[in-house]
């Protein structure tokens, strides 16, 4: 029996890369652990993990707070578990499970908030979390990443299936247009710049990347140079690749699929202010909830889609001195 | 150390000088777990002399039996115990809860030598022993994972969602003990959360439940024996336990949870209310 040709991952939606990457890295490593709590078919994780590798598979049933526990005692036996939930249950709802289990005690386990953002759509409201970045970030020991393509999200996984280190990831859903390479590397320390440009910064993570390098495109048509800078890594901040930027181009704007507050923003606003003060702008949700609402109505509602981005970079490339 | 070893007259003699050395080490930092800490003292002689497989000259030795105390503000205790069986030196213990510490007051995996899983906001613990104890499930490992919890602890909706995530999982190698001292910080369990009929409760979920006296060297022996013979099931022993036990100035008050211990007369006190002196080996 020959085994099934591998899957052209960037054909794939993102849990679907997810699902297959994990089976993986188990075959690779017998370790490495896949947790659900009742949302494996959500993730794919049913039945690609499930069936492949059943004895690396538990599903804990409805309780976010019972699996971060018990990913934390696999940790502390030298298992590599990874936990998913949707990005709301993955983080907010078992948040000092994952400070004091995981983070605190510097247990290995890897946390896949799936759906950020927008991404949520159709849940609404309950469902759709924009703090997660924040949260996450704001966490000693913990690392958070944000990969915006899937073979980028196949580096991520490698990456954090090798590191002893307790990790957040983003993980969407969806399927979404490459932007990488198969051989894609990834550096937690490392910024993408993505784009060159000397006009104007946009600093972007995760979802909103792609938007950003259309709008880059567009933009250059028009005469304005944009320097784009993908953040894979929220937590470690690659300062430097900012810096650098900003000194050439004296104006940020930052695009996220999160809040406007103390996620990917917070974090440029934090290097900036206190290394190298320029113009910034932060694009994403400003101070809001979610509701039940599609992608195109949320951009407009919350002014962070492409048409957005295009003018922020616009205005702030014309202030300059 | 055998067990023919361990007379009645030589563990009651162990369990004052544990309370005395204990207390005398809280009482140094000003302020601490005493009435938590005093209701575990012979369960955890028993466990960490008679019962767990460890090897304190090699903390992590993997066939070792694991302890995770989810109710970690009674670190102290285990402290104590980890220091006389040879973890580490007993001049640590005059450290408790001090600037700089290895021995802060809620139990950290990353500091002690011996302490297998950080604990302290409450009812993680115990979502942790069912890990560790599926870990060595998966591996074929036959070392048993104990756990403690608290009465006040059990309010806690994490304990009952590990409750039914280790029944189902049939974690006959997890041996879950609550500290039913019937206290919690603002009065008595019947008072704040009534948790009765406990044993039904965790009987429904699912466990072997066995009920003991917490302090009774024989009782508590006998039935760690008895469930680690369990099979298919996890077991939880109700320890029937008297808060602040074996001190006269704390033995079944309501306000021993935390003690302050402002001045040397308050110290002079506590000490006095033990029943025997010992040297203090810092």
């Amino acid at each position: 029996m020959t085994p099934p040709a591998a899957p052209n991952f960037a054909d794939l939606e993102m849990r679907l890369v997810y699902a297959h990457t994990l089976s993986e890295l188990i075959a690779r490593n017998p370790d490495v652990y896949c947790l659900e709590a009742d949302l494996g078919k959500a993730d794919a994780s049913i039945p690609i993990v499930s069936t492949r590798h059943p004895a690396n598979f538990i599903n804990c049933g409805v309780q976010e707070a019972n699996m971060i526990g018990v990913a934390a005692g696999l940790a502390r036996e030298g298992k590599i578990p990874f936990c998913s939930s949707f990005t709301a249950f993955a983080t907010r709802r078992c948040y000092d499970q994952i400070t004091i289990s995981v983070a605190y005690a510097n247990n290995n386990v890897k946390i896949v908030g799936t759906s950020p953002g927008i991404t949520q759509g159709p849940n609404g409201g309950t469902h759709m979390c924009f703090q997660d970045l924040a949260i996450m970030r704001a966490m000693p020991n913990m690392h958070v990443y944000s990969p915006a393509d899937a073979h980028e999200l196949r580096a991520v996984l490698f990456h954090m299936a090798s590191t002893r280190q307790p990790t957040y990831l983003q993980l969407i859903r969806l399927k979404v247009p490459p932007l990488f390479p198969a051989e894609v590397t990834f550096d937690p320390q490392r910024a993408r710049r993505l784009h060159e440009g000397d006009d104007v910064t946009l600093v972007a993570t995760g979802y909103m990347t792609r938007f950003a390098l259309d709008t880059a495109r567009g933009l250059a048509a028009e005469g304005i140079g944009v320097d784009v800078l993908h953040y894979p890594s929220v937590k470690p901040f690659d300062q430097e690749s900012l810096l650098a930027s900003a000194r050439r181009t004296g104006a940020v704007v930052t695009v996220e699929n999160q809040s406007i507050l103390g996620g990917l923003g917070g974090a440029v606003c934090e290097v900036l202010s206190e290394h190298h003060p320029v113009r910034v702008r932060r694009l994403g949700v400003p101070d809001r909830f979610g509701e039940v609402a599609d992608q195109d109505y949320l951009f407009e509602k919350h002014g962070f889609g492409p048409r957005h981005i295009a003018q922020a970079c616009r205005e702030l490339a014309r202030r300059r001195p | 150390m055998g067990n023919e070893a361990w007379t009645r007259e030589r563990l009651d003699r162990l369990a004052a000088e544990f309370r005395y050395v204990v207390t005398d080490a809280i009482c140094r930092s000003g302020v601490g777990h005493i009435g938590g800490v005093m209701s575990l003292v012979e369960i955890v002689i028993t466990l960490y002399f008679r019962i767990l497989n460890v090897r304190p000259e090699e903390p992590d030795w993997p066939d070792r039996d694991r302890l995770i105390l989810s109710k970690g503000h009674a670190g102290p205790i285990v402290y104590t115990a980890l220091a006389y069986k040879g973890f580490f030196p007993k001049s640590w213990l005059c450290t408790i809860n001090r600037n700089g510490t290895r021995l802060p007051s809620h139990m950290d995996q990353t500091l002690t030598p011996g302490v297998e899983m950080t604990a302290g906001s409450l009812g993680q613990g115990l979502s942790c022993a069912c890990g560790m104890a599926l870990a060595a499930k998966r591996d074929g490992k036959g070392h048993r994972v104990y756990c403690i919890i608290g009465d006040g602890e059990s309010n806690e909706g994490q304990i009952w969602e590990a409750a039914l995530f280790a029944a189902h999982q049939r974690l006959d190698n997890l041996i879950a003990i609550c500290d039913y001292n019937k206290m919690q910080i603002d009065g008595r369990t019947a008072e704040v959360l009534e948790l009765e009929p406990l044993a039904d409760k965790w009987r429904a979920f699912g466990w072997e439940t066995f009920e003991m006296d917490g302090h009774d060297w024989d009782d508590i022996h006998t039935t760690l024996l008895r469930a680690r013979e369990v099979k298919g099931r996890p077991a939880m022993i109700i320890a029937h336990t008297v808060k602040g036990k074996g001190n006269r100035e704390t033995e079944g008050l309501v306000d021993c949870h935390n003690v302050k211990i402002p001045d040397e007369a308050t110290y002079r006190r506590l000490m006095e209310g033990l029943e025997c002196r010992f040297e203090l080996p810092y």
